[in-house]
């Protein structure tokens, strides 16, 4: 963990100058390049630890592309390369000799959709484990309850953990991809969209579950949804074409923004 | 920052929104009219027209519920948020405000007729220069609501000392006529509370003000205006000592 960074990088309203959290993800002058294309242009923020983050902005404006950076999945593809920093408890993750299997374990995602492994509801939550840790057959139970647990998912699924995932409704299956990531026990959490695909009461569920993992994860989320950003985070980022326009409390973004640009988006008057 | 001046992509937000303005604008002028309408009938000292004015209040209270329901209905179906959302709560805040000025322009009306019952006296003529300066506050301030004029509206703001400082200055002469001749008590003491009533009528309309400035700026108008009504003081009673 380090400690908070230099002005201007925090959210930048007077009655936010003094930060949440200590910062746990520190962003310095990011670039992104998509085979040559700029997408990311000089990123620079600073991430509490604890909270939640969101982060909003038209499609194409870079918002998942940040995200993805976060965990390096831009690294399986060629021609992909992000210049710059990302700090994560004083060590820059970009840097080729971080291992990206213990990014991995500290930094866990959710996808939009979520995608179960073919296999039993158990599996699904051990798998991740054994790949990173030796345990008995007993802590490795005791693992999978807990970030089913956690999940906020152990009641629906406690008899009948043998039972493929495939068959869990989709609300339960994001929660499922939710237990996975954190049964790595992480520190930082990121979600992609993770209710686009489900209705209103599996996203409240959801929602739910993010207001309490916060007390111990640090989570970024990335949503379309305004309200969900706005009901769900403490901090909001609100991007353009590469660009981080404003960076600030939700509670600031959602009443008085100070960029032209993220009234226009927030209000629905964009384009 | 003042909101957007572009266009929602939803345009019947923009419709119901623009709608909510007018409807803000259209209220503030009939409560306008009412308070001058009161004022002529003491002048004329007109008994029905004075109830004609007390029954058109009703109009004003249909407008208020009907600018409650459509606010309800764009927080409800519309989700505002920023600019749109200081704007729609201002509209709230407005109509609420507005709605008094209306009760207090009755309230004048409705004394008029006991006034007009007695036999006329001098001080009566002054209700109406107070009632000049509250009218030309309320009328100002719509103006600036109408045109999101956050300037104007704050010096509207301001202004307000003067009808603060015409009202004492009128209750003083109004203690005078009661000292001078007991008769003279019931009918100042109705023309007191409507002077009392005219000088809400301000405050509300920097209440008004207030509104407007947070739907412009999103932050309050936190500035202490100079507070001149000094008839709360015990002092007053004792003619002749200066008030400062």
């Amino acid at each position: 963990m380090t400690e908070p960074a230099a002005a201007g990088i925090h959210p930048q309203s007077s009655a936010a100058s003094a930060p949440l959290a200590p910062t746990k993800l520190q962003v310095r002058d990011l670039h992104f390049y998509y085979n040559g294309f700029h997408a990311l242009k000089g990123i620079n923020m600073d991430i509490p630890e604890k909270k939640v983050t969101a982060i909003i902005g038209p499609s194409g404006c870079g918002k998942s592309t940040l995200l993805r950076i976060f965990n390096r999945i831009y690294a399986i593809y060629p021609k992909l390369e992000a210049k710059g920093e990302i700090i994560l408890d004083g060590e820059n993750i970009l840097d080729s000799s971080y291992s990206m299997n213990r990014l991995r374990s500290k930094v866990g995602m959710v996808f939009q959709k979520p995608v179960p492994f073919p296999m039993t509801i158990f599996e699904n939550v051990a798998y991740g484990i054994r790949h990173h840790e030796k345990l008995s057959r007993a802590d490795l139970d005791i693992r999978v309850e807990q970030a089913l647990r956690s999940a906020a998912l152990w009641d629906e699924v406690k008899d009948k953990l043998k039972q493929s995932a495939l068959g869990l409704s989709g609300g339960q299956q994001q929660r499922l991809c939710i237990a996975r990531g954190i049964a790595l026990k992480p520190e930082v959490l990121l979600l992609d969209e993770p209710t686009s695909a489900l209705d209103p009461i599996a996203t409240g569920r959801i929602e739910q579950l993010v207001e309490e993992l916060k007390n111990e994860y640090t989570i970024v989320i990335v949503t379309h949804n305004m309200q969900q950003a706005a009901r769900c985070s403490d901090l909001t980022a609100f991007m353009y074409l590469g660009e981080l326009i404003e960076f600030d409390r939700t509670e600031q973004i959602f009443t008085k923004p100070t960029k032209k640009q993220t009234e226009d988006y927030i209000t629905g008057r964009f384009g | 920052m003042s909101g957007s001046s572009k266009e929602h992509i939803i345009k019947s937000y923009d419709d119901e929104l623009t709608r909510l303005t007018g409807e803000i604008v259209r209220m503030g002028e009939l409560a306008v009219s009412q308070l001058e309408a009161a004022i002529d009938v003491i002048d004329r000292r007109d008994e029905r027209a004075a109830q004609h004015v007390v029954n058109n209040d009703d109009a004003i209270d249909l407008l208020e519920q009907e600018i409650s329901h459509d606010v309800v209905r764009l927080l409800a179906l519309r989700a505002p948020i920023a600019g749109d959302l200081r704007n729609v709560f201002a509209a709230l805040r407005i109509a609420a405000d507005i709605e008094r000025i209306g009760d207090y322009a009755a309230n004048v009306a409705k004394r008029s007729i006991p006034l007009s019952m007695v036999a006329p006296i001098a001080p009566t003529s002054g209700l109406g220069y107070l009632a000049e300066l509250a009218a030309a506050e309320v009328r100002e301030v719509l103006i600036a609501y109408r045109d999101r004029d956050a300037e104007r509206a704050y010096q509207v703001w301001k202004d307000d000392a003067e009808l603060d400082e015409a009202y004492t200055g009128y209750f003083r002469q109004l203690l005078t006529y009661m000292m001078e001749d007991p008769r003279n008590i019931t009918p100042c003491t109705h023309l007191l509370f409507m002077a009392k009533n005219i000088e809400r009528i301000g405050d509300h309309a920097t209440n008004i003000a207030e509104s407007i400035w947070y739907q412009v700026n999103g932050e309050p108008l936190t500035a202490q205006r100079a507070k001149r009504d000094f008839t709360s003081n015990p002092e007053l009673t004792k003619l002749g000592h200066k008030q400062d």
